[in-house]
């Protein structure tokens, strides 16, 4: 039980990026890709933010000398995930605007049905 | 003293006040990209000569590398932003006219947006920063795919949208790894301490960087979407997408493997995915009836070639890759500018639709000439030089295998020269009507055009004019120690 108390958040973050990837590849529809593409962005985000975590951690804050240094969280990761987080909405927005005008041009988000180039 | 920052931060607070000027006067918003785009050509090109003697670090925030977040202008960060600036520039001028229907302020917004991330990708030295410039990039590229919006343009920016989007998910984890490894995101903080750990565990985030940065710089078996995108969009984004997108994405691949990982080993892999690559970009593009999907896939061909002259890793190699690089980027760039006029005249962007174009606008078709013979390595142009160099390269390795995929990449070539002669008889020697009226591009149009052939041929005849900072470019890709002794000097 060692094993997965320490690494459960690893082993979570790892199985949504799988279950993302896994949609991404195998869905037709272009909403359900969409989702999966969301899946796994948390997923990054996730695994992001176990780098820096400590079981029972808390905020760096170096002013307050309460704060015992060893259990201070790593802030990087956080920050990380929090332009992550942006970046990652900013794609779903468009992905979903995209996916209207696909649905207006084509009438269907069958992404088997639409094949109009190819190489 | 012209600070490195001033080459992000103008472009990326003009295109923010696109939208707010876009309030008050309609009419100015097409002026914003090529005012910044000027601005940064001046400032790159007045640091250029003194980023040749020592790499000007910029320490945001007042905090010393590696705790910072820092640029580094070196040799090789300051001539791709000339490059960039120059071809935003012209290309920027050329999309005054050319750009007439739907929301033209946002064209202009996301174009100078586009611009910036490219800018931010060269110049960074922080790897997760490199990230978010590489996203500014791409985000703005997936929607100016689909500025048309149009059947073919939706359907390429959906295409392009997923399979980038999944790129940079691979690329967050590879960062997300190395930081757990190093505890620093500077990437010459990282490639000084590369050898402490064991080399199984730094593969796995090396993998899955090259193939999330692969993705946009469209190796071989990622490059799926390029041919849709790069035809699909307007072609004033096409030759940027062309000629800036997928050589900044090709630079990321190998700063990250030069300088960061020093992976000499994987090298040969990279030459082998290169050749692969210009083989079957080339032998696609043979086989294309549209004229800006030969383009695109003949694109994916050159970036095989640049791919594989600096997989050779020799002081040749390196330069001949960034010749190459720099040469196919002005080419391409002007084939795509000539072909959307006359696609505009033509009506139709099947080849056979452009008979007898050679004679209905004749400025614009030299133009594409040479742009063509240019590519395929004809002298007196840029591209004779270029590639001369890199064959040059392969043979001084004297390695077998080099020598042998070189023979391979002159195949490409032949196919190369094949494809663009058919367009090139096509539009002199096709066609029955023998005086048709004269519908020339418009002047705006023309003069980016002009100047591209000039500089085509000027450095085609003089190549001596830019062999001194492709030198030092890549005496800067190839020595990790002098980069990372150059930011993080201060502090050894």
């Amino acid at each position: 039980m060692s094993f997965l108390n320490s690494y459960i958040y690893y082993i979570g973050a790892f199985g949504l990026i799988l279950v993302g990837l896994y949609i991404i590849l195998t869905k037709h529809n272009l909403i359900k890709v969409i989702i999966g593409l969301g899946i796994m962005d948390t997923g990054v985000n996730l695994f992001l933010i176990s780098i820096g975590y400590i079981t029972r951690g808390t905020a760096p804050i170096f002013s307050s000398p309460e704060i015992d240094s060893e259990r201070m969280v790593d802030p990087v990761p956080q920050a990380l995930v929090l332009t992550a987080i942006v970046i990652g909405v900013a794609i779903l927005a468009l992905a979903l605007s995209l996916a209207i005008r696909l649905y207006q041009h084509y009438e269907t988000l069958n992404l088997r049905k639409i094949k109009e180039q190819k190489w | 003293m012209v600070n490195p920052v001033l080459l992000i931060a103008v472009p990326l607070g003009l295109a923010f006040a696109i939208p707010l000027f876009n309030l008050f006067w309609k009419a100015t918003a097409k002026y914003f990209p090529p005012v910044a785009l000027g601005f940064n050509l001046v400032v790159s090109l007045l640091l250029l000569p003194k980023v040749l003697e020592n790499p000007v670090i910029v320490s945001i925030g007042g905090w010393q590398p590696p705790f910072c977040i820092n640029l580094v202008a070196g040799p090789v960060g300051v001539l791709l932003s000339s490059i960039i600036a120059l071809i935003g520039l012209l290309v920027s001028v050329y999309a005054l006219d050319y750009i007439k229907e739907g929301p033209t302020e946002k064209y202009h917004m996301l174009y100078l947006l586009l611009l910036t991330g490219a800018t931010g990708v060269v110049l960074t030295g922080d790897i997760f920063n490199l990230f978010v410039f590489f996203e500014i990039l791409c985000i703005s590229s997936y929607a100016l795919v689909a500025y048309l919006r149009d059947k073919a343009g939706i359907e390429s920016a959906v295409k392009y949208l997923i399979q980038g989007s999944v790129g940079s998910s691979l690329l967050l984890i590879g960062i997300g790894l190395l930081y757990g490894l190093f505890g620093t995101l500077n990437m010459a903080d990282i490639a000084q301490n590369i050898k402490s750990v064991s080399p199984i565990s730094v593969f796995v985030p090396m993998v899955l960087i090259i193939t999330g940065l692969g993705v946009e710089a469209a190796i071989f078996p990622l490059n799926a979407w390029l041919p849709d995108a790069h035809s699909s969009a307007p072609s004033s984004i096409s030759a940027v997408l062309s000629g800036i997108a997928i050589e900044v994405g090709l630079y990321a691949v190998v700063r990250v493997t030069f300088t960061i990982f020093g992976a000499s080993s994987i090298f040969l892999f990279l030459a082998l995915l290169g050749i692969l690559t210009l083989l079957v970009g080339e032998m696609c593009a043979f086989s294309q009836n549209n004229i800006k999907r030969m383009l695109a896939y003949s694109s994916i061909g050159q970036i095989g070639l640049i791919l594989f002259a600096l997989a050779i890793a020799t002081s040749y190699g390196v330069t001949g890759g960034l010749f190459q690089l720099v040469s196919h980027t002005l080419s391409k760039a002007l084939l795509f500018l000539t072909v959307g006029y006359m696609i505009y005249q033509a009506g139709s962007s099947d080849i056979s639709a452009l008979e007898g174009m050679g004679r209905k606008m004749p400025l614009t078709c030299l133009a594409f000439t040479i742009g063509a013979f240019s590519l395929i390595g004809l002298p007196p142009f840029i591209g004779f030089p270029s590639k001369f160099l890199v064959v040059r390269a392969a043979l001084a390795t004297k390695e077998t295998y080099f020598c042998v995929l070189i023979g391979l990449a002159l195949l490409g070539t032949v196919i190369e020269g094949a494809y663009f002669f058919r367009v090139v008889q096509v539009l002199y020697f096709k066609g029955e009507k023998p005086n048709p009226r004269r519908k020339e591009a418009p002047l705006v149009a023309l003069v980016p055009m002009f100047i591209f052939v000039v500089l085509i041929v000027i450095v085609g005849v003089y190549p001596k004019l830019v062999t001194d900072v492709l030198n030092s470019a890549s005496s800067e890709l190839l020595s990790r120690t002098e980069y990372i002794k150059a930011v993080l000097g201060s502090i050894l």
